[in-house]
This record gives C-alpha cells, sequence and structure tokens, in this order.
C-alpha cells in the first residue's frame, strides 16, 4: 500500500514539473490540467499515510517511530503530520492543493497570467517534493517490521495541537500562491489593479489561516506546558509570527494597489517575502538551529536543504524583482497625509516589527558565532516590539477614515484629544479606585480606542442604522478584524500585568488561600489512560458561594518515556483559575505534600476571541461583490 | 543540632513566596526574565529542574535583601554568564545593535518613506477620494 503511496507521491513530483513547464510556456490549460492530476496522485499518495497510521501499520518506518497501537484514534490520524516526513507530506499536498484552486479559480480572463503563475506554484511544488522524495521520503518501509510502535510525543496527543498543523500550513503553504501570482506578475511587469483584487483574495485566503493555527498553538501551549502563559517568544512561535506580521502589511498593501494602482513595487516585494518568510519559519523550526522548547524532531542536513530551497526560490524571485520593479506602473498622486500614506505607516510598523522579531530571534545564532551565548527573550520584545506595535494601533482609529490622495485633517486635533482623553480615564482610574500600572493602563487605553475606532468606522460609514446591513462584506471583515486587535490588546494587557502566580505545597486535607480563592487537596490517585497513567490530584477551590473541582494530572507516557502536564482549568467568566501539579515530596513523618503551581489569568479568553475575530473578519473580507462598483470605475 | 535546626529553620523560611506582595510580585517578574541553566529555553519561573528551584530562591533572597533589580541581574549573569538573562545586556557593538536596531530602522524606514513621497508628488494639488467612494 505505501509503496503504491510513494509511486503516487513520484507522480505528483513528475505532474508537477509538468505543470511548472506547461505554465512557464503559457499554456494555461495544460498547465490547470496537470495541476489537477498532481492533486489527484498527491492526495492518493497522502491517504495511504493517513491509512498506514490509522491501521498502526508498524512496517512503515514512519508509523513505527511516530504511532502506537495503544493511541487513542484521533491521534493516530493527527499522527500522520505530527512528524518531520509527514508534515513535509501535507505541506506537499497544501501546495499541490492550492495550485489546483487556483487553475480552477483564477479568472482573469489574461491565460499568459494565469499559466504563469500556475507554473511558478508547480515549480514550487516540484522544489519541495523533491525534498519529500529524496530527504526526508515518509514512505519508507521497516523490515522487520517491529510488533508496536514509539509512540507520538505526547504533547502533540492535543485536539489543538492534532489541527494546528494543518491550519499553519495552509496559511504558510497559502503564502506560496500569493508569491506565484507575484512572480507571474512581475514576469510581465504588470503588478496593477486587476493583479492585485486577485492576490488580495489569495492573500487573505492565507492570513486567515494562519491566524487559526499560531491561536491554536498558542492555546496549547497555554493548558499544555503549564506555565500559565500563552505566549513565551519562542523561537518557533517568533517563526510563526513573522511570516503572520508580513502577511498582515500585504494585506494592507494590496489593498492601496487594488483601489489605486499605487505601492505596486512594494506590494510585489511583500508578497514575495510572505512565502520567504513562511520558508524561514519551516527552516528554523526544522533544522534545530534554535533550541526551543517545543522540541520537534531536528536534522542538520535537512534542514540546510531547506535553507537551500530558502535561498533558491527567495533569490530568484528578489532578482526577478530588482529586473523588474522599475518597470511597474504607479497610480494617482497623493500627499503625505493620506489613506496612502497611512498604508505606508501602518507597512513600516509592521515590517519593522517583523525584522525586530527576527533580529531577537537569530541574534542569538550570529552571537554564538562571533564566541558569545546570549540568551533574547520576553523582556527584549517587550520593550522593542510592543512600543513599536503601539504606535500603529494608536493611529489605526484615526487614519482609516482618511481618504485616498489627500485626508481632511481639520478633525484631527479631535481625535487626538479622544485618545487622549481614553488615556487620562485610564490614568485617573489607574491612580485612583483600580490599581493599574501607567503603562498597563495606555494599553488598556489602546485597546477601548481600538474597540471605539471599529464602531466608528463602521457608523461613518452607514450613518443610519438602516444602512447597516447593506455595508459591503469587506468593510464588515475590517472592522471585525481592528476590533479583534482590540479585544487582543485588551486581553494581553489585564492577562499580562493581573496574572497571579503562587506555588503552593499541600497535604491531602490541607487548604490555603490564593487570590481570594480558598483551595484544598482532597486527595491524589492513580489514574490510568489508553497509552498513559498518571497521579490525579483532586481539588475543591471555593471563592465566595461559588465552588469547583479542579482535577490537575501529571501524565507518563511508557511508550516515549515522558511526562507530561494536564493542568485543570476553571473559567469564571473574567477569570481562570489554572492549576498545574507538581511533585509529591514526601517528609521524615511519611507525609506527602504536593506542588501545585497556581495561576489566576485575568480576562485570557479575549486574547482568543481577538484572535478569532480577526482569522473571521480576514475570511469575510474574501467575500461580498467584489466588481460592481469597480465597472462604473474608468479603468 | 541547634546550630543544624537553625540552618534548617532559615532554609525553611527561604521557601515560599515572600510575605511582602510587592516584593513578591518583583521576585516573579525576575524570574521571568533569567533562564534556567539546565533547560532548553525555559525562564526559571516556569522550570521544573532543582536548579531553578534553587536560583529561585536565590532570586527571592536578594529581592527580600532589599538588592536593586540591576544588581541580582548582574549578579547571575557573573555567576553564568550573559546568557542567563532574557534580557540581554546592552553592552559592546553587539548589544547596541540589538537594542537600538528595531528603532534605527524604523527611523531609517520613515526616512525612506518621506523621500519616497517627495520624490513622488509633483506639486499638483490631488482630489481626495473616501475610502467608501473607491472603486
Amino acid at each position: 500500500m505505501i509503496e503504491a503511496g510513494h509511486f503516487a507521491a513520484f507522480l505528483a513530483f513528475v505532474f508537477s514539473g509538468f505543470q511548472a513547464w506547461q505554465g512557464l510556456a503559457g499554456k494555461r490549460g495544460t498547465s490547470g490540467l496537470f495541476a489537477y492530476i498532481a492533486l489527484g496522485t498527491m492526495t492518493f499518495a497522502f491517504a495511504t499515510l493517513l491509512y498506514a497510521f490509522a491501521r498502526s501499520d508498524f512496517s512503515v518506518e514512519l508509523v513505527a517511530s511516530n504511532s502506537h497501537t495503544l493511541k487513542p484514534f484521533a491521534y493516530k490520524i493527527a499522527g500522520t503530520w505530527g512528524n518531520h516526513e509527514g508534515s513535509m507530506a501535507l505541506w506537499c499536498l497544501v501546495g499541490i492543493g492550492f495550485g489546483a484552486a487556483g487553475a480552477k479559480l483564477l479568472a482573469t480572463g489574461r491565460s499568459v497570467f494565469e499559466a504563469r503563475a500556475l507554473g511558478v506554484q508547480g515549480l514550487l511544488n516540484f522544489g519541495a517534493l523533491a525534498y519529500l522524495l529524496f530527504a526526508s521520503s515518509p514512505f519508507t518501509r521497516l523490515d522487520p517490521a517491529p510488533l508496536q510502535g514509539a509512540g507520538l510525543n505526547p504533547l502533540l496527543q492535543d485536539p489543538a495541537l492534532a489541527i494546528h498543523p494543518p491550519m499553519l500550513y495552509l496559511g504558510y503553504v497559502g503564502y506560496s500562491f500569493v508569491f506565484a501570482l507575484a512572480a507571474a506578475g512581475l514576469v510581465e511587469g504588470r503588478i496593477d489593479r486587476d493583479w492585485a483584487k486577485t492576490a488580495r483574495l489569495w492573500a487573505l485566503a492565507a492570513f486567515a489561516p494562519l491566524t487559526v493555527g499560531i491561536a491554536l498553538g498558542s492555546y496549547w501551549a497555554y493548558y499544555e506546558l503549564g506555565w500559565g502563559g500563552w505566549w513565551f517568544w519562542d523561537p518557533v512561535e517568533n517563526a510563526s509570527l513573522m511570516p503572520w506580521l508580513i502577511g498582515a502589511a500585504l494585506m494592507h498593501s494590496v489593498i492601496v494597489t487594488e483601489k489605486r494602482g499605487n505601492f505596486a513595487v512594494w506590494t510585489a516585494l511583500l508578497a514575495v517575502l510572505a512565502f520567504c518568510f513562511s520558508m524561514l519559519g519551516a527552516f528554523l523550526v526544522r533544522s534545530g538551529v534554535l533550541t526551543s522548547v517545543h522540541a520537534f524532531a531536528v536534522d542538520p542536513l535537512r534542514g540546510s536543504m531547506l535553507l537551500a530551497g530558502l535561498l533558491v526560490f527567495g533569490g530568484a524571485a528578489l532578482l526577478l524583482f530588482a529586473l523588474r520593479a522599475g518597470k511597474l506602473k504607479t497610480g494617482p498622486d497623493w500627499d503625505a497625509a493620506s489613506r496612502e500614506g497611512a498604508m505606508m505607516g501602518n507597512n513600516l510598523v509592521l515590517t519593522v516589527a517583523a525584522a525586530t522579531v527576527l533580529l531577537g530571534t537569530l541574534f542569538p545564532l550570529i552571537a554564538e558565532a562571533a564566541g558569545e551565548t546570549i540568551s533574547v527573550g520576553e523582556p527584549y520584545f517587550n520593550l522593542t516590539f510592543t512600543p513599536i506595535m503601539s504606535l500603529a494601533l494608536i493611529a489605526l482609529p484615526i487614519v482609516q477614515a482618511w481618504s485616498w490622495g489627500r485626508a481632511d485633517l481639520a478633525s484631527l486635533w479631535k481625535w487626538l484629544l479622544g485618545f487622549a482623553g481614553v488615556v487620562a480615564i485610564f490614568w485617573l482610574a489607574g491612580v485612583g479606585p483600580f490599581d493599574i500600572p501607567l503603562l498597563a493602563g495606555v494599553g488598556l487605553a489602546i485597546g477601548v480606542w481600538l474597540l471605539l475606532g471599529a464602531g466608528m468606522e463602521v457608523w461613518r460609514r452607514s450613518k443610519t442604522l438602516a444602512r447597516l446591513p447593506k455595508l459591503p462584506l469587506r468593510v464588515w471583515g475590517m472592522t471585525l478584524a481592528h476590533a479583534g486587535l482590540g479585544l487582543f490588546v485588551l486581553g494581553a494587557v489585564l492577562e499580562t500585568t493581573g496574572r497571579t502566580h503562587t506555588t503552593i505545597a499541600l497535604q491531602e486535607g490541607e487548604s490555603q488561600s490564593i487570590a481570594g480563592w480558598q483551595v484544598r487537596l482532597d486527595d491524589v490517585s492513580s489514574i490510568e489512560g489508553p497509552n498513559w497513567y498518571a497521579e490525579r490530584a483532586t481539588l475543591t477551590a471555593r471563592h465566595g458561594a461559588s465552588e469547583t473541582v479542579l482535577q490537575p494530572q501529571k501524565r507518563f507516557y511508557p511508550a516515549a518515556s515522558m511526562p507530561t502536564t494536564e493542568t485543570a482549568i476553571h473559567k469564571t467568566g473574567i477569570a481562570d483559575l489554572y492549576v498545574a501539579l507538581g511533585d509529591g515530596r514526601r517528609n521524615q513523618k511519611g507525609e506527602t505534600r504536593w506542588t501545585f503551581e497556581v495561576f489566576v489569568n485575568p480576562f485570557i479568553d479575549l486574547i482568543y476571541l481577538g484572535t478569532a475575530l480577526i482569522a473571521l473578519g480576514a475570511g469575510l473580507s474574501m467575500g461580498g461583490k467584489r466588481s460592481k462598483q469597480r465597472e462604473k470605475a474608468p479603468a | 543540632m541547634k546550630v543544624l535546626l537553625a540552618a534548617l529553620s532559615i532554609l525553611l523560611a527561604a521557601s515560599g513566596p515572600l510575605a511582602d506582595p510587592e516584593e513578591e510580585a518583583r521576585a516573579q517578574d525576575l524570574m521571568r526574565e533569567i533562564r534556567c541553566v539546565a533547560c532548553e529555553n525555559e525562564p526559571i519561573s516556569n522550570s521544573g529542574s532543582d536548579i531553578a528551584a534553587d536560583m529561585r530562591e536565590r532570586v527571592r533572597a536578594m529581592v527580600g535583601e532589599g538588592r536593586s533589580n540591576e544588581e541580582i541581574r548582574t549578579w547571575f549573569a557573573e555567576r553564568y554568564g550573559d546568557f542567563v538573562l532574557f534580557r540581554p545586556p546592552a553592552r559592546g557593538p553587539g548589544g547596541w545593535l540589538l537594542w537600538s536596531g528595531p528603532f534605527l530602522l524604523l527611523l531609517a524606514g520613515a526616512g525612506l518613506g518621506y523621500a519616497v513621497i517627495r520624490r513622488r508628488t509633483s506639486g499638483r494639488p490631488v482630489d481626495p477620494v473616501a475610502p467608501e467612494d473607491a472603486g
């Protein structure tokens, strides 16, 4: 079976090559046809992998080293992409899927352009499949087959993390098609309004799942690592944040190109960079050049091959860009204070933020090469990334009403006064009834400011309640995403400044009070699951009239010989009471005291609600009647 | 025996959070900035290893003695190297580049943007188009 899959993947490799050849030769029809066939063969190849995992076929090396018969069925399936080779197979499948989707959906009326885009996509898939087949094959047999598998990394046996890689890859690889569109546009020296109209949709199609993927990874880290936090500025997290930031910049820049024909050079560059940063992310995560808490299988040789792919594809695209950038046309003039100027500011901040993450992530590597060992972590990003991003967030509600070409600055002072007012309210609340540090107060003010701004923008555009439902879908999308950003900022500031962390040690029957909660340890018992055993503590927590039972576990997975933390989280509506079970220590009297890490995380759900709204907003922005007004306007 | 008991009671007293909530909060902030020397990329606030527990106690003890954050960071850096600081020191050309890099980039980008705007505009008055009217 797996041999058939291997052969099918090889066919997909060959057909992707044909797709590239026909596409680059300008033949839209045949290139698209090969894209469909490649999708068919690659789907089959991936299905054989899924099948091998579902049946626990340990004669397949990948299954033997990453699965186990006692593993729950869902995680057997998820195990297919919970490892290096399988995840690369998923990468190829998604890339080929985007190629086929492009073949089906592209309808610009310019067949040579579309053919070239499909051709470049074929070339990217060809490269990815070459890597899969010749450097990291998931289709290898093992003879003799072991009776039992080594099990999936227990940390990955989790619902959020089972769907995190497919979402992340829809984003990463989604940008490969944006890259292909940019390359095709650059070849003919035409990055214009029509190009942008198409590219914008594909950029959104990548951005929405990338957002979901990152949020799922963060949520997983929150409840699975037992550290009580949701973002650790870990290199692996940073690797996914960089393409997201570039993607966010692209999403805004491409609108300027779509509406005005301006920023063509810059948009093309971002379209190329978004996928380069995606490949860089894959390289950083998979090569093991960086130490990370998210321990994945790593291999230096594969790392250098991924780096070579990044340099070849990225270098070729940048060369093409350098050759053609001068030929791209620009649209009408604009003043510094205009919608274009605002978008330029947005892009400046987002790209500098991405560069900051890159600098902070790679700096330890560079320092190591110079013979120094240095760590760059949360405090660095809090002092660089956060203030820089704040600039854009403060400006957002003000400049989003600005007109193309030239903004009416008559009401600017009202806006600035408005923001100062919001800050003043939080400052007064901070020194008065509530104990809010000044910077947190500014952070909260920014969050509220963004929410107010989203509301005002909808109101400015609709003016009456009756017209509210008639607003274009993309206006709703934009508003939801910006409101989501506001909720995210509120959640992030409230959680980071309001979080309490206490380590307590309790004997059975003992209780202790933490942040208003009376926590009693009832008992600690040993339990067993399908492929793990665990110590499970039962705690009763009381806060006023409300009472809840928390059962955090310390699990041990014998197949992988690895412990994991299963935290217990009680949601009160405004905060999470979060408990992780630590070690038990026996004293001389024979009494055992168990340590618990207890966190109270206020408003953490706002962070995830906010990111969900951002993703939803990006998705909504793809819909709606797109060309209605466009037809009336002169080209 | 008495000495031993006294030593033990000091040890026991040292474990657990500091009595003053502000001092404890300062200690916890510091623990998030100091890297556990035995783990992969974890601050001592999160790590379950014994050495991290020792390092946490050391932070609490020094906060309790009233030492400043800077003194505590320096103490750890001298003992374990700059590696333990998640807030890398802005020392030498590398440290300077790391800390000023983002802001220099922002300035350079703003300058570049300004130059582009200056060069692009022909000086003719521009017709504004409201966002909702742009096709």
